[in-house]
């Protein structure tokens, strides 16, 4: 079966993690990911500057790497990201801002993707608040 | 069609889970994760109200387990079981 996994919530919420071993559940079971949603403050999890704390499960990093390990495609939230100071190369330029921190495997784009993707999927599964 | 509901915020702090019992079909399903397991401890004002929903009612595992919450009426499950769970019902809303 197809999902598509929104995730409203910071890294630093158990709901992050929450919806990255569901993920993770998810492929382990047969099924596919058509694409994650960050959405919200969920776009956190996609900067590259965010420094966990060492006695503290680094959920970002794991999403990176998730998202890497498996090729996703892993939309953050455009307008979402802007307003929170997560800008990738093109953005920082556009809007004159000293640094990027978006890097590949993310890709910035519009709610839009949510919508598509929610529509060529067999379910839609949010996770955000705590 | 049917439906997943799925809370994480805890019962004491707002109203999201007497709204989602008050919707709550007669072939929906209600996943508690997160600090919403505490309506399941035993004791509470709310576990009578969660009982009544028998079979439908669900709450993750290891959310239970680290606050220390056993002898529930819920069904506890792990995230392959939320993983077919979520396909067992029609759509999955998740209370935010």
């Amino acid at each position: 079966m197809k999902f598509v996994i929104a995730v409203f919530s910071p890294g630093h919420a158990p709901s992050s993690r929450r919806a990255l071993l569901f993920a993770q559940a998810a492929l382990a079971g047969g099924h596919e990911i058509v694409r994650l949603f960050f959405y919200q403050d969920g776009v956190h999890s996609a900067s590259a500057n965010v420094v966990t704390p060492q006695d503290e499960n680094d959920v970002p990093a794991h999403w990176r790497e998730f998202v890497t390990a498996h090729q996703l495609d892993a939309v953050v939230c455009i307008a979402a990201a802007l307003r929170r100071g997560v800008l990738n190369d093109e953005e920082a330029n556009r809007y004159q801002r000293p640094a990027a921190n978006l890097p590949v495997p993310w890709e910035l784009s519009g709610l839009g993707q949510l919508h598509e993707a929610a529509q060529s999927a067999d379910r839609l599964v949010c996770f955000g608040g705590d | 069609m049917s439906t997943l509901h799925v809370i994480s915020r805890s019962p004491f702090g707002d109203n999201r889970l007497a709204s989602c019992l008050r919707l709550l079909g007669p072939h929906d399903g209600l996943l508690l994760c997160g600090d919403a397991v505490y309506a399941l401890n035993p004791g509470s004002v709310t576990v009578a109200g969660l009982n009544t929903l028998g079979p439908r009612l669900y709450a993750l595992a290891e959310d239970l387990e680290a606050r220390a919450i056993s002898d529930t009426g819920a069904t506890a499950v792990d995230y392959p079981a939320f993983v077919e769970l979520s396909l067992n019902y029609d759509k999955v809303n998740s209370w935010l």
